[in-house]
């Protein structure tokens, strides 16, 4: 018994170290991803001059993002996620990639798509994907390259106020 | 509700890349890919198992080499395994979102540049084409060279009837003749002795060791050379070797490589002795062939090479431990190496 318990403690002991030593680099250097209760605050504290949101914004969905996530190193990402109006999380997400680097998909994944178009908007060239998310409900993704980022807007719904949202984030 | 954020963007102006630019972004790129994800977190992983590994050995004092062996051959599977089938359990656990909730978060360190230059992971890459080098330069070029050389000289061997005299006398096989290894032997005045493993196992000695060991020695290293044989017919091993091939790169798995290996040899010290039911002649036997003192007679220091002085240090613990006495192990070791198994599987998920 008393073996066990000091098995217990090492296992305690190296899950506070891996904490401790998870925390210790977010006080070292500024621009490793966490979370960010504002835009404006992503703004001041990362340096960033360039955070695409949308204008047009469907009722359906709640301003401002219940969680942004941000980091300048060692790319620069941006990932807000929206509730809808019901209270479901990840409705509405907008990733903000460098697009310089190769970078892992904007949640939430798709796990299947149904569709997949190229076309112009704005000038720019984007690409539309429309399938499954998550436990198979529809959902709909738009991705083009904007300046130095990868723009995707995903929503768990069919594209119709995808295209809109999108348009309303190139000036 | 505006896009006032994105106003900026029209004066945008493409800046060209600096090099130093080009090669950090090359590098997070290579750290950020499913291979280097994969290398990373191999590593993490098998770092923290080689430590909750060691001290589980030391809290519940676990002194029997097979099972001592079987921990650390749970360390191999933890570097090669986890990885894939947590993505594959959940593949977002390599998103940012997951990473802000883990225990522990490798790309915060890795990403971290001392002097505002050179990235923590670029230290960490080299160390992994450290590894492999050392991997290439002291296990696999060894092993492809020593297996060609024993394969040229092999004619230089005369094989030794299973019914003579002196194959009776090495006293240990009480097996059926289809069980026994060939025995090979050269007239050399060194004193060499080792074991092929195979389809057709033998066991190799030249007239030197013959000549340098008594009749109670020599049965005692040919008793040890046999278990080799015996435990090389257990497909584990030779997967673990395999395993242990694709992991070349990773520092820790070398490292428990080695230790399993030195249980191994613990391992056929036991077996040898519960064959020969003599422990003192065993390690008498370690003494005359591999034991080199570490000063001369004459007093000077010995000018060995570190792996030279690793294995005088390794073979020293063999025979202390042979002389010892064994001592009785426990059984019944599986729910410690669950519970070190829990443990790590639970924790690893929750580092990236």
């Amino acid at each position: 018994m008393k073996k066990i318990l000091l098995f217990s403690i090492v296992i305690v002991t190296l899950t506070a170290f891996l904490g401790f030593f998870n925390w210790l680099p977010l006080h070292i250097e500024e621009g490793i991803a966490r979370r960010y209760s504002s835009i404006e605050e992503v703004k001041t504290k990362l340096k960033l001059k360039e955070v695409f949101v949308p204008s047009f914004f469907p009722q359906q969905y709640v301003w401002p993002p219940y969680e942004i996530i941000a980091q300048t190193k060692p790319f620069t990402s941006v990932i807000m996620k929206f509730r809808r109006i019901n209270g479901k999380q990840d409705a509405l997400v907008i990733c903000q990639f460098s697009a310089a680097a190769s970078v892992p998909d904007c949640s939430p994944r798709m796990i299947q798509i149904s569709e997949s178009t190229a076309f112009k908007m704005k000038g720019r060239m984007a690409v539309l994907e429309v399938g499954a998310c998550g436990h198979n409900e529809a959902c709909s993704r738009m991705s083009w390259l904007e300046g130095r980022y990868r723009i995707t807007v995903a929503v768990d719904a069919p594209p119709f106020d995808l295209v809109k949202i999108s348009e309303s984030m190139i000036q | 509700m505006c896009n006032c954020y994105a106003v900026e963007n029209q004066g945008y102006l493409w800046k060209a890349p600096t090099a130093t630019k080009t090669m950090k972004t090359a590098f997070s790129s290579f750290l950020t890919s499913f291979f280097g994800m994969y290398m990373t977190q191999s590593c993490i992983h098998s770092f923290i198992a080689m430590l909750i590994v060691d001290r589980a050995i030391y809290i519940w004092d676990i002194g029997n080499p097979l099972i001592r062996q079987r921990f650390r051959i749970f360390i191999i599977f933890i570097a090669l395994f986890p990885y894939p089938l947590y993505q594959l359990m959940n593949p977002e656990r390599g998103d940012l979102a997951f990473r802000l909730g883990t225990l522990f978060d490798s790309s915060r360190w890795l990403n971290l540049e001392l002097w505002n230059a050179i990235p923590i992971g670029l230290l960490f890459i080299l160390l992994l084409v450290f590894t492999s080098f050392v991997f290439l330069f002291q296990e696999l070029i060894p092993i492809i060279r020593h297996t060609a050389e024993s394969d040229r000289t092999l004619s230089s061997w005369e094989k030794l009837d299973h019914k003579s005299e002196m194959v009776r006398n090495f006293g240990c096989f009480k097996r059926e003749a289809q069980d026994m290894p060939d025995f090979y032997i050269t007239d050399n005045e060194l004193p060499i002795l080792f074991a092929r493993t195979g389809k057709r196992p033998s066991i190799h000695l030249s007239t030197g060791i013959i000549a340098s060991l008594t009749a109670e020695e020599l049965q005692g290293a040919i008793a040890h050379e046999t278990a080799h044989i015996l435990r090389n017919k257990r497909p584990l091993l030779i997967i673990v070797f395999f395993l242990r091939m694709l992991l070349f790169f990773n520092p820790f798995v070398l490292l428990e490589f080695r230790r399993i290996v030195l249980d191994e040899e613990k391992i056929c010290d036991d077996m040898a002795i519960a064959l020969t039911k003599n422990p003192s002649a065993l390690a008498e036997t370690l003494k005359k062939l591999y034991h080199k003192p570490e000063t001369r007679t004459d007093g000077r220091k010995h000018d060995a090479s570190v792996a030279q002085q690793d294995d005088n240090a390794h073979v020293e613990k063999r025979i202390r431990r042979i002389e010892g006495g064994l001592g009785q192990y426990a059984g019944g070791q599986w729910g410690k190496l669950v519970a070190v198994s829990i443990a790590n599987i639970i924790i690893n998920y929750f580092v990236v």
